[in-house]
């Protein structure tokens, strides 16, 4: 990390107060030292001084005109009024003239209660109102995209919304149009505001222009009761707030921690919480009987799960998969049980590809991003799988110190500068070691390669951020050996995770692992199966029950066959999840789980940093949170008891992890055992190579249901190289069956450069569409395409 | 994009020691062709400056003399600023509004002719002041106006608004 | 007191469009001795001493701005706006389509002197011919080696590059023009930072008139003293002033600064038609607040304008008779301000938008007295509150001949229409 340079402190005078801030500060800010608030529209602190509502201005000695506060920076011995008879004429101006075609619809506005225009008109605005002037109008529900709603009558015209599309996001398809008083937000001819990041701007719009169409006309502000919680969607772990009423979730509003979310939240985060109200939605434990499913109380549903696991657990034939979903207490009584209750360490929480969540060495910090010159992705896609750390690697690009390299087969589309490298699969490590020996060698190497230019890029580099997908366990260590390289060159480098779950690194680190128990500490005897091989064991017959719980392996496991298979033919499956999944499907007891927002405890981010969430409302009836199955289950198999505490089970976890964590005395964690590795894999003549893509709304739980997220759902698709369709006679939205070694699915055609000849991009778990099915248990896998319907076909 | 337009993109990228800065000679240069900017147009904006086609949008629409809509193969453009206003450009606006049937921003029925009152067009010396096609017509009266409407009925100009 | 033209001699009888006749009349000497015996800061320091002002409205001295540019290495950039579009100005027009090589040395000149690699020009939308002609001389200019590589030997060279507006008056603005030179919306920037330390593409950037940059080669040849020596003491040299509105001559008229606007209005452009009087001027374009027939004996210069709380802007004396409804008048420089706001700040594009409404309705007939109420205020929440000057214009016509002619706007509210009767007549 570079040291601060060292800032200077000046001296300024607001109010009559004297007193010394950064120089540099803006006005505005130096104001809130003070406690005294100077109104705002346009100026957001995350954004670019715009200095365009001008409702900001302040009186500031020695200077003829009024000046903004938003955008004036303060100078020595600087003296500002805010409040002068000149300041709040000015103010009582710029309110006037933005009331004069607001519609005040206040009573139904979706931001009443908390509207900066509603707000500063009390405070400062018009008294005697002079508005009689006939008011223009506008449209009112202009529908910008699948998530936002506008009403021009209500903008300001600040630019908040233009500006964080621009600034933060950088997409740049929420734009000013026309010019003058005519001026409007729009995305002009047809063009949709698809952002994933479009949330934000509703709650950065100071007036009710922007709405979320999840949340236009719920309730009213003052209504609602707020509770801290943290998004578990993805490994992020960004901060939000939960606002509901009457026991209800109403929507979720950011929380900003710096360190992690810097102030925003993703549209997946934000939206999914509808499922909870969902008909999907589990209300009550169910079993399998007479080929369909009963309803029966939680109290039965334990009883009999626990007696089926305790006898298979006392023939040593019982496995438990799951840990990535719940929270950090829940993850460690999941492994006690496991460990203490069904005596065995098959346990495993990794469900994807992913083979690792914790790196070993060398762990970064998000924040380390903010000042990196190089970030390096290998086969992270961070705009679908971690929304948020993708805008803080697009802000270190935007602001010119970062580079951005990403290496996997095929380029995903990102919104920065990206230098791209293809990988065939399994050849990550010798090109990593390949770029270690030349940043051994120095810089001024002999150029054309990619390994050489990125090696310059790094020559020139203080600070390299890595980001890998988790996935080949041979890449993690070539990582680690690549930083390690980096460091010893005098280079700042680190490593980030992104998990394949909310809470994958948590479990990780609670010991939901075959070989680990919490705190990494190796487990004493023997580590029990990897999810693979639990699986594999349960195909053929050799485990007589699995419990899975928050996961949903059917759709999310590289061999979508085998793990089908498995979950098919095991004598007894016991499931808990909060919605009907495929794996759930073929229970023969499925327990109703509470979700995130219906309990408390903790959850562990990909940087490993633990944070706090608190239950918001209350779950149904016959709804458990994970914690409360797992201790009902330990009651019911006679063999001991694990408390369902948060708090106790908490301090345990603590206890537990501290001991062999300081063990390895600052050293190198220990890694969970993975089987397998990505090798070349054999594609039959005329098949194609498949390789998987991932989607920030895809998936198989919450999202397949969530009223909120599945306007933005893609189809199932595939993506073909232009020379590849042309070969295969198929036009992008054709429909195609795509066969691989085990299974076969069908999609809808797309055509884009990025795809390499050979190869198919095929959206991964899309329940409609399982994309396991094409795979083997290492990822791998590949595809012979037939055409079952030309494009205007399969439109009509 | 076609090979003519890449081409004519490419000279006016070269112009700049940035390539966004072609962006509205491009699109001049496509309505000139095209009587419009079009919406390939505007894609074929984003794409030669690189930017998205929202931002090719934003830009375009700022500037008064880039027209996202189809317009006739006359723009007639009347001055209605101060100087022309004493000269009499009230009343001639009145007649020519009259005259083609249109009110300020349309286009006459058989799609001929675009009528725009536009503001002082820097040839307040000799008003009321139109211009035609982007050509200045002084001291315009109405009787001259009927005249000129008559042979610019008769010509088939290549460009309403000429790009270079 | 008439002066010999200086960048206007010849007009009407040569043809300066032709190098060969630029160069017979002497063009292209100040060049060639700006390049062969003056460094540039010699360059900088002779146009510092001549006192030369902005002639693009805000009057700021040219040598001065030119030695505000950082001599830290980056690429700087010369910008010469003839963008012109201030309601009454029509004088850079008729320079680019009759002078255009005085131009290009002047560009020349001053690229030299502010080590400029490349200039842009940014010609108004509107001015098609002016760019034909503009592009024309260019590239005979080019030919002749007086622009391009190695100009004249002299081991300097520099790009012209002539860049068309599309329709927005505000590109006039400086660093809204720098905007648009960059292909974004023509918005002005926030300042600071100012152009010469971060302007077009975030370089070091010098923006001047085109009257401006003309007078530069004239002031290298005959000396900073000449040019000083013309005019007001501290707004010397000729300048071009265009003249229109009730007057018998409108046109273009290059005088001495500080000449007696009665002497410019009722000599030079011939006075008023047979029994007319003044009523009112707008002495700096439709930005400027108006003088009336009382005031006809200021001088025309920067500070004696300002003095009588107008100014002289970019040199556009509009005239009105005592035929002209006041309403009206305003009506079209309210008209114009609503629509050539860029539309950022609120008070301008609200507040401009709303005075417009108002001046409309009274002009209509339709207006009240609460609406005249609101005008007498609403000057203190618009001027002065804007990211741009703009802003600033929006109100100083309104509010002078509001003050001055009170009764006549009262009237059109109890008449419920204009008490001049009969529309304004026109000039011709
Ligand atoms: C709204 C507005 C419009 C302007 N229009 C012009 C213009 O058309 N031509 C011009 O030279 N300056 C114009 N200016 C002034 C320029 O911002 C700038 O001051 C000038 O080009 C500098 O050149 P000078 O120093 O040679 O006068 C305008 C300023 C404003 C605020
Ligand atoms: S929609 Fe909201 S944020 Fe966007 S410009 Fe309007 S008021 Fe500002
Ligand atoms: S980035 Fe991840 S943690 Fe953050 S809001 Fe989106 S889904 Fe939730
Ligand atoms: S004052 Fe008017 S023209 Fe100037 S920046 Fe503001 S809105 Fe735009
Ligand atoms: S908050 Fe300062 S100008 Fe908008
Ligand atoms: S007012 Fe019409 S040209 Fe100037």
């Amino acid at each position: 990390m570079s040291p601060e340079k060292a800032v200077r402190e000046v001296s300024v005078t607001i109010d009559g107060n004297t007193f010394a801030v950064p120089e540099g500060t803006l006005v505005v800010e130096a104001a809130k030292h003070l406690g005294t608030q100077i109104p705002v529209y346009c100026y957001h602190p995350k954004l670019e001084p715009a200095g365009l509502c001008r409702i900001c201005l302040v009186e500031i000695e020695k200077m003829p005109k009024l000046q903004i506060a938003c955008a004036t920076r303060v100078a020595d011995g600087m003296v500002v009024h805010t409040s002068s008879a000149k300041v709040a004429e000015a103010r009582r101006g710029v309110l006037e003239f933005l009331l004069l075609n607001h519609p005040l619809d206040c009573p139904v506005c979706d931001k009443g209660g908390e509207c900066e225009l509603q707000d500063f008109t009390m405070s400062y605005g018009p008294g005697e109102s002079r508005l009689t002037e006939p008011k223009l109008h506008k449209p009112k529900l202009v529908d910008l995209g699948p998530t936002i709603v506008l009403d021009e009558e209500r903008c300001i015209l600040c630019r908040r919304c233009t500006r964080f599309d621009d600034e933060i996001a950088q997409e740049r398809t929420l734009i000013v149009e026309d010019r003058g008083f005519k001026s409007l937000i729009s995305t002009r001819n047809g063009g949709a505001y698809a952002s994933y990041f479009s949330g934000n701007t509703t709650e950065i719009c100071p007036v009710g222009a922007l709405t979320s169409k999840a949340y236009r006309f719920r309730s009213r502000p003052w209504d609602l009761n707020h509770t801290d919680s943290v998004c578990t969607q993805c490994s992020v772990g960004c901060n939000y707030r939960v606002d509901t009423r009457f026991g209800r979730v109403m929507r979720t509003f950011t929380r900003e921690n710096p360190a992690v979310d810097d102030g925003w939240i993703c549209d997946r985060g934000r939206y999914t919480f509808n499922y909870l109200y969902a008909p999907e939605r589990l209300r009550a434990p169910s079993i399998k009987r007479d080929g369909g499913r009963v309803d029966v109380t939680f109290a039965e549903a334990a009883v009999l799960a626990g007696s089926k696991l305790a006898e298979a657990a006392a023939r040593g034939r019982v496995g438990v998969i799951g840990g990535g979903r719940l929270s950090d207490e829940e993850a460690y009584a999941l492994q006690r049980f496991a460990r203490e209750v069904l005596g065995t360490n098959n346990i495993d929480y990794r469900t994807h590809a992913q083979v690792y969540a914790s790196p070993s060495r060398f762990g970064a910090r998000l924040t380390d991003i903010d000042d990196a010159s190089v970030i390096l992705a290998f086969g992270a896609v961070t705009p679908e799988l971690a929304p948020i750390l993708d805008l803080r690697i697009r802000r270190a690009v935007a602001r010119g110190h970062a580079k951005f390299v990403y290496m996997g087969p095929y380029r995903p589309a990102f919104t920065i500068e990206t230098r791209y490298v293809k990988l065939q699969r399994g050849t990550l490590p010798k090109e990593l070691d390949d770029l270690g020996d030349a940043v051994r060698r120095g810089a001024g190497q002999p150029g054309g390669s990619d390994v050489a230019t990125i090696a310059s890029d790094i020559a020139a580099a203080k600070k390299i951020v890595a980001i890998h997908s988790g996935e080949d366990a041979p890449s993690a260590d070539a990582i680690e050996r690549l930083v390690e390289t980096l460091q010893q060159s005098g280079r700042d480098a680190g490593i980030l995770v992104v998990g394949a779950t909310g809470n994958a690194r948590g479990a990780e680190a609670a010991g939901c692992v075959p070989n680990l128990g919490p705190g990494y500490a190796p487990v004493s005897g023997e580590p029990g199966m990897t999810t693979d091989q639990m699986l594999a064991a349960a195909a053929d017959g050799r485990l007589d029950a699995l419990f899975v719980i928050g996961a949903n392996p059917a759709l999310t496991f590289p061999d979508g066959a085998l793990a089908r298979r498995a979950l098919k033919r095991v004598p007894f499956l016991a499931v808990a999840d909060q919605v009907m999944t495929e794996t759930a499907s073929y229970a023969h007891i499925v327990f109703a789980a509470a979700s995130f927002a219906e309990k408390r405890g903790h959850t562990t981010n990909l940087e490993g940093i633990r944070q706090a969430f608190a239950a918001a409302v209350e779950s149904p009836l016959e709804v458990r949170t994970d914690a409360q199955i797992i201790g009902a289950l330990t009651l019911a198999t006679r063999r001991g008891s694990i408390g369902d505490d948060p708090t106790t089970l908490f301090a345990e976890l603590n206890a537990a992890e501290s001991a062999p964590r300081a063990k390895t005395g600052g050293g190198a964690l220990a890694r969970p055992v993975v089987t397998g590795a990505s090798a070349p894999i054999a594609v039959p003549d005329g098949a194609l190579t498949v390789i998987p893509i991932p989607h920030l709304y895809a998936g198989g739980g919450a999202a397949a249901h969530d009223p909120g997220t599945k306007p933005m759902r893609p189809e199932p698709y595939a993506v073909f190289s232009p020379s590849d369709a042309r070969r295969l006679s198929l036009d992008e939205g054709a429909r195609v069956k795509l066969s691989g070694a085990s299974g076969s699915i069908e999609v809808s055609a797309r055509i884009a450069q990025q795809v390499p000849d050979g190869s198919v991009l095929v959206l991964a778990e899309m329940p409609e569409a399982p994309h396991n099915l094409l795979l083997d248990a290492s990822g791998g896998g590949w595809a012979n395409v037939e055409v079952i319907a030309g494009a205007a076909e399969a439109a009509g | 994009m076609t090979p003519q337009r890449e081409r004519r993109g490419a000279e006016l990228v070269a112009k700049y020691p940035e390539a966004r800065s072609a962006l509205v000679p491009f699109l001049q240069y496509c309505q000139a062709e095209d009587g419009y900017v079009t919406d390939q147009a505007i894609a074929d904006a984003a794409e030669l400056v690189g930017i998205t086609p929202a931002e090719v949008e934003s830009t375009a629409s700022f500037y008064s003399l880039l027209f996202r809509h189809p317009i006739g193969k006359h723009v007639i453009q009347v001055c209605r600023t101060l100087g022309c206003m004493l000269g009499g450009a009230d009343e001639l606006r009145e007649h020519i509004r009259t005259r083609l049937g249109v009110e300020n921003l349309e286009t006459t029925a058989d799609g001929a002719i675009t009528y725009e009152e536009v503001e002082c067009l820097a040839a307040c010396d000799r008003a009321p002041v139109l211009q035609h096609n982007l050509e200045f017509v002084y001291n315009v009266t109405p009787e001259k106006f009927d005249s000129l409407l008559e042979t610019w009925r008769r010509e088939s100009p290549a460009a309403a608004l000429p790009a270079e | 007191m008439p002066i010999e033209p200086v960048l206007t001699k010849g007009f009407g009888s040569l043809d300066l469009t032709d190098l060969a006749v630029y160069r017979s009349v002497g063009g292209f000497a100040a060049l060639t001795k700006a390049l062969r015996e003056m460094t540039p800061d010699g360059v900088v320091a002779e146009v510092m001493a001549s006192n030369l002002r902005g002639r693009g409205g805000a009057g700021f001295p040219t040598g001065k701005k030119w030695s505000f540019l950082p001599k830290d290495g980056r690429p700087r950039y010369l910008v010469c706006n003839s963008d012109e579009a201030e309601a009454g100005t029509f004088k850079d027009r008729m320079l680019l389509e009759n002078s255009p090589f005085n131009l290009i040395e002047g560009l020349v000149i001053s690229a030299y002197a502010v080590n400029a690699k490349r200039v842009f020009i940014y010609i108004r939308g509107e001015f098609l011919a002016g760019y034909r002609i503009f592009q024309k001389a260019l590239a005979q200019a080019y030919d002749a080696g007086l622009v391009g590589a190695d100009i004249l030997g002299s081991g300097y060279s520099v790009e012209i590059v002539p860049h068309r507006g599309a329709g927005a008056y505000i590109c006039g603005e400086e660093t809204a023009q720098l905007n648009s030179l960059e292909g974004k919306r023509g918005e002005p920037r926030l300042k600071p930072p100012f152009p010469a330390n971060a302007g077009l593409y975030g370089m070091p950037t010098v923006v001047n008139n085109v009257e401006t940059l003309m007078y530069v080669p004239h002031i290298i040849e005959r000396g900073a003293k000449w040019f000083a020596s013309i005019g007001a003491e501290k707004s010397p040299g000729p300048k071009v002033i265009s003249v229109s509105g009730h007057v018998m001559r409108p046109g273009n008229y290059e005088v001495p600064l500080g000449i007696p606007m009665r002497e410019l209005v009722m000599e030079l452009a011939g006075g008023l038609r047979p029994g007319r009087r003044v009523k009112a001027i707008q002495p700096g374009g439709g930005s400027s607040a108006a003088i009336f027939e009382e005031d006809l004996d200021v001088a025309c210069d920067f500070d004696s304008l300002a003095a009588k709380g107008t100014m002289l802007g970019s040199g556009a004396v509009t005239v009105m008779d005592d035929t002209a409804c006041m309403v009206r008048c305003a009506l079209t420089i309210n008209r114009f301000f609503e629509t050539e706001s860029c539309g950022q700040c609120t008070p301008c594009r609200e507040g401009g938008q709303w005075v417009h409404r108002m001046v409309a309705r009274l002009e209509a007939g339709e207006g009240s007295e609460s609406d005249l109420k609101i005008l007498t205020t609403i000057n203190r929440t618009i001027t002065g509150t804007n990211l741009c000057v703009l802003g600033d214009s929006i109100m100083p016509f309104l509010s002078s001949v509001y003050k001055h002619f009170p009764e006549e706007f009262h009237d059109h509210v109890r008449l419920a229409g204009c008490p001049l009767h009969a529309r304004s007549e026109s000039a011709a």
